[in-house]
């Protein structure tokens, strides 16, 4: 695989640690919008000549996880009212320790997966693996929908990870269904969101366990 | 003289000091200095020259005849035996005097004597028999000096505590022993590397010996018993008495093969307790108990240097093992003269005041020059900082640590976490000894017990300054000793014999000789700038604080305020605050403990629940003979099914 | 003889050179808000003033008062000393050298604490307990950095670690150095080296009861300390040793330059960050050294 192909996923790698040692919201927003624009740019790297396709699906990534979603989520945060500082159930730098963790361990996992001779050197899997657990980290250890939001956003980029993967055998298809997956996740997530909100008058998810009888 | 005749006119004193130890003092205390004078001057003996000294003898004492041996690796342990045990006993003539304690002083030095002499046995004996006699007794009067002050409570449980603690490690050596003998069909004690079969044994060792050492899990008995102890005793179970059991540790490591894994899980165990034991420490408000868990600490950092070596055998990195096998056994030395000097030191405030909580004392430079002066030099020392002897075997473990890494073999691995995990513990360390010496010595007294404070008297100052002057000297001419070490290292694993010293050593003594020199000069130069400039004394300035009082000032517990909410998932203080209310509040207070996280929290509760268990058995029993019957049918009846289900096809 | 005189020539370097610093710093920050600044200089100035003043002792403090700001500043210097300074010094150190930089500047830090809880003032004991606090983390760190320099170059002697490029590393290695040094000099984002009564202080809080000498060998050896930072962080990632000596002096003058003002345009464009996110910069910085000491491990990018 190529050098800057590599570069990117490390900055994906680096833009996880930073998600997790964000401590308010807009930062956070921002840091999953750079990553979606820096997976939106690797298939045009990873081929060789540039196909239509191709050059189209990195032009809806691009638009769709770096531009939209975050004016969106941005959006919600300003008509919600929602007071930027993210609230840790698991602080911040315990999830900063473990998520620098799970990359090291995800480095190592990689090392040891039976994967494709052309791939064995690549940071794609290693890259992948630690988004998805930064992401679920960031399910787990954040209490604002909108910074739950973002955790799933991530994870999602590293489920995109891995269909890069496939890119060769069945690029449109790939892309198609993550973004379908994700369009849908974000809609849910908006509904719950708004729910939330008009509920409690709060998006904080701890609020739920009043739900609980 | 040859180190049989110096050893055997050793325990002629030694033992002599038993019988007179209860009546004549003055005789007692010049029989246990010959004793280690003699002892000192054999193991010395042993350590520079290039022979062992063995002896077997021709009768036999309980079914097994004696067999002796001084080899590298005992006599390190030997020497530091020997300096402690002399010090403390001196020390401890004025700090536990018949004046003073009549009811207790006599059983204190006969108590002392035996726990000397069976230690010095245990490093001696050849024979798993009469080591483990040896052992037991040292046990055993290692108890009656924790509770010498028996008239408090705190103390009464902590020996229980260590007698209970020191009995499971008993077992295990028992165990350990017993299997051993049938194995090898003989008592007699010596390198087996034959045995590959043996190996699971090591785990025994690291049990039953590890109890001893006191490395985290293993260390529920050392904080109360260390910290409870009278402080000559204190110093020596600090400073020697868990050496034995890294001796324990190191000793059949080298004569048994170890499982594979042994050195990734010593080295594993040392980290953990390193990194958590001076975190412990740093958060406690009690001097003696501060100083009891950084004994923890230290015996973590040994660990990794043996860790580090038996990594090294597994991989046949011969370079770096030797470097951080020779760290661990200097750092044994190194721990045990400062340990035991900051032991003697604290003894000192507790003689002065009758109080060992830090947030009690301060400002007792004034009334105590000489313990405060020599308590900054120790705590220099136990931070591990240069130009003091801490700092020595700290350099040569992370010089093996730091050569592994740059090999970067396999095992290397293991030793990346481990360097950065010592690095936090020494920064942990640092703050931790701040915090100690200028909370106890600086500033303004907090109560009045501080105000009133004196300096000990010179049976007291004395054995503190040989002990400062070891510190030194092992600072200063760590090449000097380069012979020493690596016999031991030699004796510990035969193929390493031989192994040179490592070039830099030279260098950095004599770097530490400049750089004390410099200091001393730049001091000197300022003091004397500053003296010519003019000075005037006023309060603390303070920013300007017009009423400061000495209830002001920084406490232990704010010190270390910090790192206890880093790790309050570790420690779990318990805190106890009542606010000030109202207008015209009344007394308001705020108390913190910082409990023994093991032994409340993992072995308490473990140990509730079986009994629980336990007590809901015994309802079984209750001697009614219908109902015994009954559980007899009933035994029938599953044995009976058991049967028919478990027989058919 | 060329031993000695290469020492000298460098203690002279070090005395000289390193209270320019803290004016360069001041002088770039001056220069971004638009005011013409104090001269580069004052720092000089101040510290001849300061030789020349009385002092004024709390009547609570021990001798060891004096003598900790002067150990602290030979552990500094002594720890500056140990370092290469483009072609000077090469020919000292020995294996294992880096370990007692290290520990020196534990050392400084140990007296400096150690002085400011003399006073037995809440404020300077405050201060004191986030000094040697948050050095956890940046020791962590520092080691870190240190093994990876290890790693690459397979030595533990500071001339020979320093020689080769940080290679693929590099950026990670000089971003969490930077962190490291920001925090340990007491520098925004971690600390305002321009407040004196800010209850967030962590190093200057505990001078505050230093005065005329002793207080000049504090701030003398603050600049030292800055200085060797600099220089340590650019020896770490340039390739010193393939360049000529006259090229790699330059270099290496030329870097601390950029460095120092790096440091001005960070303190000129950040605010100093809440207390409680001290620990998170520092975890950072720890990380971004761990990955490089990764990095050095596997050899270049994965």
């Amino acid at each position: 695989m190529n050098h800057a192909l590599d570069l990117l996923i490390g900055l994906v790698m680096g833009l996880n640690l930073l998600a997790l040692g964000s401590g308010r919201l807009p930062s956070l927003i921002r840091a999953v919008s750079l990553q979606g624009v820096a997976l939106g740019v690797m298939p045009l790297l990873m081929e060789p000549e540039v196909r239509w396709h191709v050059a189209l699906v990195a032009l809806a990534t691009v638009t769709g996880k770096g531009l939209v979603i975050p004016a969106l989520l941005r959006r919600a945060m300003r008509t919600a009212n929602i007071d930027r500082e993210i609230l840790p159930f698991v602080g911040f730098v315990p999830s900063l320790l473990l998520g620098a963790g799970g990359t090291i361990a995800a480095m190592v996992l990689a090392h040891e997966l039976p994967l494709l001779p052309e791939q064995t050197g690549s940071l794609i899997v290693p890259g992948a693996l630690a988004s998805i657990f930064t992401g679920f980290l960031l399910l787990i250890g954040r209490s604002k929908a909108i910074a739950q939001v973002s955790g799933y956003l991530i994870l999602e980029n590293g489920i995109y990870l891995f269909g890069l993967l496939l890119i060769h055998a069945m690029p449109l298809m790939v892309e198609a269904g993550i973004l379908l997956d994700l369009t849908v996740g974000v809609f849910i997530f908006g509904i719950i969101v708004d729910r939330i909100q008009r509920e409690f008058d709060s998006i904080d998810t701890r609020k739920l366990t009043t739900l609980r009888e | 003289m040859s180190p049989g005749f110096l050893l055997t006119s050793a325990f002629a004193a030694a033992s002599a000091s038993l019988v007179v130890g209860a009546r004549y003092s003055r005789t007692w205390l010049a029989l246990v200095v010959c004793a280690a004078a003699a002892t000192l001057a054999a193991a010395f003996r042993v350590l520079l020259g290039t022979t062992d000294w063995e002896w077997r003898s021709n009768f036999a004492i309980g079914g097994e005849a004696a067999h002796l041996r001084l080899d590298g690796v005992s006599a390190v342990f030997l020497v530091l035996l020997c300096v402690v045990a002399a010090a403390g006993a001196v020390y401890g003539r004025e700090y536990w005097s018949d004046a003073r304690e009549p009811g207790s002083a006599p059983r204190g030095r006969i108590a002392w004597s035996a726990m000397v002499l069976n230690m010095g046995l245990a490093l001696l004996c050849s024979n798993g028999l009469h080591f483990l006699v040896a052992w037991e007794l040292f046990t055993l009067s290692a108890y009656f000096l924790i509770r010498l002050d028996d008239r408090r409570r705190p103390a009464r449980s902590a020996a229980w505590l260590y007698l209970a603690a020191s009995h499971v490690a008993s077992l295990c050596l028992f165990a350990f022993f017993g299997v051993l003998a049938a194995r090898t069909g003989s008592w007699d004690l010596g390198p087996m590397l034959e045995h590959a079969e043996l190996a699971p044994l090591f785990w025994l060792v690291l049990l039953g010996f590890g109890v001893k050492a006191g490395f985290f899990p293993l260390h529920v008995w050392l904080p109360s018993a260390h910290s409870n102890a009278p402080s000559h005793v204190s110093g020596i179970l600090s400073g020697v008495a868990i050496k034995m059991g890294i001796y324990g540790i190191v000793r059949f490591s080298g004569w048994l093969v170890v499982p594979p894994g042994a050195g990734w899980v010593v080295l594993g165990l040392g980290a953990g307790s390193a990194l958590v034991g001076i975190t412990f420490a740093f958060a406690q408000n009690d001097l003696k108990r501060l100083l009891a868990y950084c004994s923890v600490e230290h015996v973590g950092v040994i660990l990794i240097g043996v860790g580090g070596a038996l990594l090294a055998v597994a991989h046949d990195n011969a370079a770096w093992g030797r470097l951080a096998l020779a760290g661990a056994l200097l750092h044994v030395w190194n721990h045990g003269a400062f340990k035991a000097l900051l032991f003697f030191c604290s003894g000192s405030v507790v003689h002065a005041t009758g109080t060992r909580e830090m947030s009690r004392l301060g400002g007792l430079w004034r009334a105590m020059p000489w313990t405060a002066t020599l308590f900054a030099l120790a705590a220099i020392a136990v931070a591990g900082l240069p130009p003091l002897n801490g700092f020595v075997s700290e350099w040569l473990l992370y010089l093996g640590l730091f050569d592994a890494a740059a090999l970067r073999s396999a095992a290397a691995w293991a030793v990346l976490p481990v360097a950065i995990v010592l690095a936090m513990a020494g920064a942990l360390a640092l703050a931790t000894f701040v915090k100690a010496g200028t909370i106890v010595f600086f500033g303004a007294p907090r109560t009045q017990v501080a105000r009133h404070a004196h300096e000990c008297g010179p049976l007291m100052r004395g054995p503190m300054l040989v002990l400062a002057g070891a510190c030194i000297a092992l600072a200063l001419a760590p090449a000097v000793l380069w012979p020493a070490l690596a016999r031991a290292v030699g004796a510990w694993n035969p193929a390493w014999i031989g192994a040179e010293p490592p070039a830099a050593l030279d260098r950095l003594g004599w770097t530490h000789v400049v750089l004390a020199g410099v200091a001393v000069l730049v001091a000197l130069v300022l003091v004397r700038r500053v003296r010519a400039n003019g000075t005037r004394r006023g309060p603390t300035w303070d920013c300007g604080f017009a009423e400061p009082t000495p209830r002001m000032q920084y406490t232990s517990g704010a010190f270390a305020g910090i790192v206890g909410g880093w790790s309050a998932w570790l420690l779990r203080t318990e805190s106890r605050y009542r606010r000030p209310r109202g207008a015209f509040p009344a007394r308001s207070e705020r108390v913190e403990r910082v409990p023994e996280m093991v032994l409340e929290h993992v072995l308490a509760p473990t140990g509730g629940a079986l009994v629980r268990v336990a007590l809901a058995a015994r309802k079984l029993q209750h001697g009614r003979l219908q109902a015994y019957i009954l559980y007899l049918v009933l035994g029938l009846a599953g044995v009976a099914l058991i049967v028919y289900f478990g027989g058919a096809p | 003889m060329n031993v000695l005189l290469d020492v000298l020539l460098r203690a002279v370097v070090w005395l000289a050179l390193a209270p320019l610093l803290p004016g360069i710093i001041t002088k770039t920050k001056a220069w971004v808000a638009g005011r013409r600044g104090p001269p580069v200089l004052q720092l000089s100035y101040d510290l001849a003033r300061l030789w020349r003043k009385g002092v004024v002792l709390s009547t609570l403090v021990s001798p060891g008062f004096v003598i900790g700001p002067a150990v602290a500043w030979v552990a500094v210097f002594g720890a500056a000393l140990l370092l290469p300074l483009g072609a000077l010094g090469t020919g000292l150190g020995f294996e294992g050298d880096v370990l007692l930089f290290v520990y020196l500047l534990a050392l400084a830090r140990f007296c400096t604490a150690w002085a400011a809880m003399e006073t037995g003032s809440a404020f300077e004991g405050m201060g004191a307990a986030r000094e040697v606090s948050y050095a956890v983390l940046s020791e962590a760190a520092i080691i870190a950095a240190v093994l990876a320099l290890c790693v690459q170059s397979g030595s533990t002697s500071l001339v020979a670690m320093l020689t080769p490029a940080a290679g693929a590393g590099a950026v990670l290695l000089a971003a969490g150095l930077f962190v490291v040094l920001l925090a340990e000099n007491c520098r925004v984002p971690f600390d305002d080296p321009n407040t004196h009564l800010e209850l967030t202080m962590i190093h200057e809080v505990m001078v505050l009861d230093h005065s005329g000498p002793p207080l000049a060998v504090i701030l003398h050896g603050a600049s030292v300390k800055l200085l060797l930072f600099a220089v340590f962080l650019t020896e770490a990632v340039l390739p010193m040793g393939s360049l000529t000596p006259l090229a790699a002096t330059g270099a290496l003058a030329a870097s601390v330059l950029v460095v120092t003002l790096a440091t001005g345009m960070t303190e000129s464009l950040l605010a100093r960050f809440a207390f409680r996110r001290v620990p998170l910069l520092l975890t950072v910085g720890f990380l971004l050294c761990l990955f490089a000491l990764l990095f050095a491990w596997r050899g270049g990018p994965a």
